[in-house]
């Protein structure tokens, strides 16, 4: 008699469970899903997220501080000088090395190094995770404007200076003919 | 004028209207004998074409329901919602390296495929699409689609010993244990529909169902109580029968790779996909058929009314109905995959052997008992 009231529990229960459990996955069923279609739509990255670097070239100085402080040196960096204004020649960042510590992001003086939320990067070669961060390469045009104004100021000074010298040299060349000639008459014979 | 078209009534169309057809149209030239043979080709050609369909559109409803369940989307990104996707999976798989694995019996591993996908391409066969419209009306209708759906199992079998490989042989040795149990509830709870009916015609059975409403439809339990359990069991059965989780142990591809189908790429894998989702189908239209109206249903009902019985409209109505049916199934069917974890083997034996199959004879018993002495007296019942 219990075998047989068991056996029919089993057939009780089994139906049972199977409707709950339908009512659950029917749920789910009906809601909306939670998953994003990723590249069209992006659930929102916070803002202090450690994804690929982006560079605020202007500001840069070249200190290589950022350089030096990368834990594993994926960071190398080459411009030329020109007095104060840089010509950019490559500012690279081996992805394959970096571990997105952002220890490169503390040290800088003129704080434009940072990292920013993209996170995505694929290639079909090992060669393009080396990133170039620089967003042009030579000089800015108000570089070279700040260069050329800051060289003419230079070469308008050193004129100056010349010219001075020469006023000054052709002064002691007169006052020495004069004490030669021991006359006192003369005028300004400059030209 | 559209009216007067849509109320045209139908001839019963199939393969032999086909041949009548072909023959009248004939030129002199052609040879008398080509013209059946067309006309099986025809009939041969539409059946492939619409197993395809019906195995296509399976195949994307699952994936986004399975989808949808888990709180995704399934495929979105082939045409809209992804319904592109089944075209692009069959473009690459007809793509893919035909491979037969080193020690395999060559010939009993290539026809395996075949044959099972021929099995519901002839169940298929004898499938009323309307009223006025099938390729075989024969009367032996659903003993003919048992029999053709239970030789998928010898075309597994074949699959799984030909390949060599132990994670097939397990495949298909749980395969033959299954249907060998589960056979006999299916058969058996088929059997209380068919006394109700008296045929086992799919026409006729359908015919016999019509009524206001679709309040005639052999579920009810006003039409006979024994319905209900008897439509339980056969679903439970065509789970199994059709290899659906919680029954998928021949493929249980966390314990056996992939079962009887491990060895198989490209285009023979594929039919084994398509015999799993268009025997879903066929079977899901049995369960139609037999105890949810068939062709019957109130947007039936009405097209009847207003378009006449035998119409164009009827026809088309009629169709959709058992389309809508059929799906309404196989969506019950993925629900239910995706809800359940698979059972043990030695749960499918017990579950087939000491629960199904004798509450299947209880409902037979009890079905007969109501039909014999109660339906003389229930005035619905003559109607």
């Amino acid at each position: 008699m219990k075998a047989t009231a068991k056996y029919f529990r089993n057939c009780i229960d089994a139906l049972k469970t199977t409707l709950v459990g339908m009512r659950i996955t029917g749920k789910y069923l009906l809601q909306k899903p939670i998953t994003v279609q990723y590249p069209d739509e992006r659930l929102p990255i916070p803002n202090r997220y450690r994804g690929i670097h982006y560079l605020e070239q202007e500001k840069c100085i070249e200190c290589l501080a950022c350089a030096r402080a990368c834990p594993i040196d994926c960071i190398e960096m080459d411009a030329v000088r020109h007095g104060k204004e840089l010509e950019w020649i490559s500012f690279t960042l081996d992805y394959q090395k970096c571990m997105f510590c952002e220890l490169c992001v503390y040290p800088c003086p003129k704080d434009c190094i940072h990292m920013g939320t993209e996170f995505a990067f694929v290639s079909y070669d090992r060669s393009e995770f080396v990133h170039d961060l620089l967003s042009y390469r030579g000089m800015a045009r108000d570089a070279k404007v700040r260069m050329l104004e800051a060289e003419e100021k230079k070469k308008a000074k050193e004129e100056a200076k010349k010219a001075k010298e020469a006023a000054k040299a052709a002064q002691l060349a007169e006052q020495e003919g004069k004490a030669a000639a021991g006359g006192a008459q003369g005028g300004p014979g400059q030209g | 004028m559209l009216t007067s078209m849509l109320a045209a009534s139908v001839p019963q169309t199939g393969t032999n209207a086909i041949n009548d057809f072909l023959a009248g149209v004939k030129p002199d030239y052609v040879p008398g004998w080509a013209v059946p043979l067309t006309a099986i080709g025809i009939a041969v050609g539409l059946t492939v074409a619409i197993i395809s369909v019906v195995a296509m559109f399976s195949v994307w409803l699952e994936r986004k329901v399975a989808g949808h369940i888990q709180c995704r989307y399934g495929p979105m990104r082939a045409g809209w919602h992804g319904w592109l996707q089944p075209i692009a999976d069959g473009v690459k798989l007809l793509l893919k390296e035909d491979l037969v694995p080193l020690g395999a019996d060559r010939v009993l591993y290539v026809l395996a495929p075949a044959l099972v996908l021929a099995s519901v391409l002839a169940a298929m066969s004898v499938y009323p699409l309307a009223p006025g419209f099938f390729f075989a009306d024969i009367d032996l209708g659903i003993f003919f689609v048992l029999a053709m759906t239970s030789t998928t199992t010898i075309g597994v079998v074949m699959a799984g010993w030909s390949s060599n490989s132990k994670w097939s042989l397990y495949g298909a040795m749980r395969e033959a244990a299954q249907v060998v149990a589960y056979e006999i509830p299916l058969g058996i709870s088929l059997l209380v529909p068919i006394m109700v009916a008296g045929s086992f015609n799919l026409l006729e059975v359908s015919r016999a169902q019509t009524g206001f409403f679709g309040l005639n439809w052999y579920i009810w339990p006003w039409i006979n109580p024994f319905m209900l359990p008897a439509f339980v069991l056969f679903f439970i059965a065509i789970l199994a029968e059709t290899k659906r989780a919680p029954f998928d142990l021949p493929e249980a591809e966390s314990e056996l790779v992939a079962g009887f189908m491990t060895e198989y790429s490209g285009i023979r894998w594929s039919f084994f996909f398509m015999e799993e989702y268009a025997a879903m189908f066929l079977y899901s239209v049995v369960g139609a058929f037999f105890f949810f109206g068939g062709f019957e249903s109130p947007l039936t009902w009405g097209a009847a009314k207003l378009a006449g019985d035998g119409s164009v409209l009827h026809q088309v109505a009629a169709g959709t109905t058992l389309v809508v049916k059929g799906f309404a199934g196989v969506f019950l069917m993925m629900w239910l995959r995706w809800t359940l974890p698979r059972v043990r083997i030695d749960q499918v034996m017990t579950l087939g052997y000491k629960y199904l199959t004798p509450l299947a004879l209880v409902c037979v018993l009890g079905a007969g008992l109501w039909e014999v002495f109660l339906t003389p007296i229930l005035p619905w019942r003559h109607g």
